[in-house]
């Protein structure tokens, strides 16, 4: 279980800051809402490690977190953009998910097995800036399988696909957090996707998390 | 015990080992610039006073007066080629916008030299004079006009390239709501370009003003006598024929103080991009008068920069077979190779060992102690350099002659040093500001993060830099001129010799086979770099 307790944050020259708390469980996909600047990025980095809290407590499992550097939480990140390097291959991006001295054979194993899960089978030798959106965020997606964090975090990741596209990569999302038991934090503006995925919401009011009718 | 995220700028991966590198390199380099000073105070210290009476007052009202008026020209021209090259279309525009490009690189000799092909009293203006009006056009090409010539034709194209980038950077949104409007071409100037110009300006005018103040072998050769001497060839006269160490250190010093204050100055000012790639932009014509003025500036520019470069290979070019019979000149070619590609080759090292130290640190006082030093020797121009490193290696017992080799690749790498930093540096800076998160989240290490990701998007801009460390030491005068020796010499002082024992064809010759080596050089190692790097990846 991924809990924030009055974890808090003020950007440098801001009047006022935020205070997050909320609980996120194994399993269930729990959505954070709310519009542009209202501080749904800046709780995605307190979790990942990209921003220190002031104050309060995140803790998995019992855990504390806060003590963590971003390599070292057991966090993986999607990105609404960028999240591969466009100048590699699928399977080049898809290894850095793997640590540095993991066999040729085994790699590429794995790296296959894991773009068979995201159905994403013959890209393995593709460059990343040939692909279109959906598959980039697939590969992103079977990176993460490679990767084996519990927690996911989704920072608007299928703002920038198209409708067809964001339902196919919306239901692989919610396939793969009940199949490997993730945590996965969807950050998102967009109500439907808000409502097709989350176990459980929040949205950010004044800088404080407001939670929102269960499913 | 975890390492804390407050201890650092979480966004950026840790990087100790390459902080270290940065360090060790920056303390390293500065502490040249401090002996080289020692040396030099040391020297005038030591040294009886010569007699001779030295005008530093004159020497700096000429050179200010020389680099003031090519900074003014250059910025002009190379603001209205700009203009030309951003509103024409045609076919070889690449091609021209590349020839503009390398006018950075091009030797200054060369320059010179092809200038008196086409000026000089036997050269292709007089010539034509001669057979059309029977007599000769009254113009001199030696004193303050041909160096003005000269640096203008070098420092506009210069210009015009930072220029262009700045006009092409325009947002098509904004172009096309101009053109909607229905803006006339000087509305368009003035209301669209010139905002997206004028922040570069002064910081390119103090980067030419530094370039013509410190300018060696246009004034060597076209200077035509003491009246238009300027602080860098009095420097080279007083150290190297007068053996007038005093007076070599008191212009020395005069001269570091001058372009460390315009250096400092320049710090203030927006950063010059470094633009050599091809030139697009959203295409919206001028109406026709206007187009009229784009083609003639553009005719006359094109003219003006490549005659003198024309000229050198046409005079040249018939002269290398001469040329090529002596064993000086292939001594020459294989000295200028070697230290040129080991010059390049420690500039790319250490600007990679900077950037990459300066890139994985967010704190401002770091990253300016990191910089600092390297843009040090914007401020001390080559032949004061090699001035100092003459004086420190004599104090350490060492003969001139035997530290020549070693001293001329280090002295050329660190006057490139500043350009491969300004050109490494800021795409190291975007790839950790973009991608900082999911490096670092991906707990990618350091060797990872460099093999796969940074070099091979840097290894265009890497290209570059050696490209320019490789080209200013093949063209380098300044440096080789004191350090040279019969068994010792490079081409630009092989051609620099000829000049003056008056063998112009092989002159003519050498300087053809420079400009031949400096263009291919500029135009492939870009290049070969990304090619390699794409192999790579």
């Amino acid at each position: 279980m991924l809990v924030l307790d009055r974890l808090t944050y003020m950007h440098p020259g801001q009047a006022s800051g935020y205070e997050f708390s909320m609980t996120a469980r194994p399993g269930e996909i729990t959505a954070i809402r709310g519009p542009s600047g209202s501080g749904k990025s800046t709780l995605l980095d307190l979790v990942a490690g990209f921003l220190a809290p002031a104050g309060g407590a995140l803790t998995l499992d019992g855990r504390s977190l806060i003590p963590l550097a971003p390599e070292e939480r057991p966090v993986s990140i999607l990105f609404q953009a960028e999240s591969l390097f466009e100048h590699l291959s699928a399977g080049d991006n898809m290894a850095l998910g793997l640590p540095a001295g993991t066999p040729a054979t085994e790699r590429a194993a794995r790296i296959a097995a894991a773009l068979t899960e995201v159905g994403l089978p013959d890209v393995v030798r593709q460059r990343a800036d040939t692909l279109s959106g959906g598959q980039k965020q697939r590969v992103a997606l079977a990176r993460t399988l490679l990767r084996n964090r519990p927690v996911l975090l989704l920072d608007e990741p299928f703002s920038s696909l198209d409708d067809e596209t964001r339902y196919t990569t919306r239901a692989l999302v919610a396939e793969l957090t009940a199949r490997h038991n993730w945590i996965t934090v969807l950050v998102s503006h967009h109500t439907d996707d808000v409502a097709a995925l989350a176990a459980q919401s929040y949205r950010i009011e004044g800088g404080k998390l407001v939670s929102e009718a269960k499913r | 015990m975890p390492r804390s995220p407050r201890s650092s700028n979480p966004v950026l991966p840790d990087r100790p080992l390459r902080l270290f590198g940065g360090a060790a390199v920056a303390a390293g380099i500065a502490l040249l610039v401090v002996l080289v000073l020692w040396a030099m105070a040391a020297a005038a210290a030591g040294t009886a006073a010569s007699g001779r009476t030295v005008d530093v007052a004159h020497l700096l009202r000429m050179t200010s007066i020389q680099a003031g008026l090519t900074t003014v020209l250059s910025l002009g021209v190379g603001t209205a080629l700009a203009w030309a090259l951003n509103r024409l279309r045609f076919a070889g525009r690449d091609l021209v916008v590349g020839l503009f490009a390398s006018a950075i690189v091009t030797p200054g000799i060369v320059v010179a030299f092809g200038l008196l092909a086409v000026w000089g009293r036997s050269g292709w203006v007089n010539d034509a004079a001669r057979t059309l009006f029977g007599a000769p056009l009254d113009i001199s090409i030696f004193g303050l006009g041909g160096i003005l010539a000269a640096h203008v034709i070098l420092d506009g194209a210069f210009a015009a390239r930072i220029i262009l980038s700045r006009m092409d950077g325009v947002t098509p949104a904004r172009l096309k709501t101009g053109q909607s409007l229905g803006l006339s071409a000087w509305q368009r100037f003035a209301i669209i370009d010139w905002p997206a110009i004028r922040g570069t300006l002064p910081g390119l005018g103090a980067i030419i003003f530094l370039l013509a103040f410190t300018s060696f072998p246009i004034v060597l050769l076209l200077g035509g006598g003491p009246a238009n001497q300027t602080l860098e060839v009095a420097i080279f006269a007083a150290a190297k024929l007068d053996f007038d160490l005093n007076a070599a250190v008191l212009l020395a010093l005069t001269q570091i103080g001058v372009c460390a204050a315009v250096v400092f100055a320049a710090s203030a000012f927006s950063p010059v991009p470094s633009s050599v790639g091809a030139s697009r932009a959203h295409r919206w014509s001028d109406r026709p008068a206007a187009s009229a003025l784009q083609w003639l500036v553009l005719v006359a520019a094109t003219l003006g920069f490549a005659m003198p470069l024309l000229a050198v290979l046409v005079h040249g070019i018939g002269s290398i077979a001469d040329v090529a019979t002596r064993p000086t000149f292939w001594r020459g070619v294989a000295t200028s190779l070697i230290i040129a590609t080991l010059s390049a080759a420690l500039t790319l090292g250490l600007a990679l060992v900077l950037t990459l130290a300066r890139a994985s640190s967010a704190n401002p006082a770091v990253r300016t102690a990191l910089g600092i030093p390297a843009y040090t020797y914007l401020a001390v121009p080559a032949v004061v350099l090699a001035l100092g490193f003459f004086l420190l290696v004599r104090n350490f017992g060492i003969t001139p002659d035997t530290a020549a080799p070693a001293v001329v690749v280090l002295a050329n790498s660190l006057l490139a040093l500043p350009f491969a930093v300004a050109t490494i540096g800021p795409p190291l800076d975007a790839i950790a500001q973009s991608r900082g998160k999911l490096i670092r989240s991906l707990g990618l290490g350091g060797w990872r993060q460099f093999a796969l990701v940074e070099w091979p998007l840097i290894a265009p801009e890497a290209g570059l830099a050696v490209a320019l460390a490789f080209c200013f030491s093949l063209g380098d005068l300044g440096v080789i001129a004191l350090f040279g020796t019969q068994d010792f010499a490079t081409l630009p002082l092989l051609m620099q010799r000829a000049l003056g024992a008056y063998r112009s064809n092989d002159a003519a010759g050498i300087a053809a086979v420079m400009l031949i080596l400096t263009v291919a050089a500029f135009v492939s190692l870009p290049r070969l770099f990304a090619r390699l790097a794409h192999a790579r990846a």
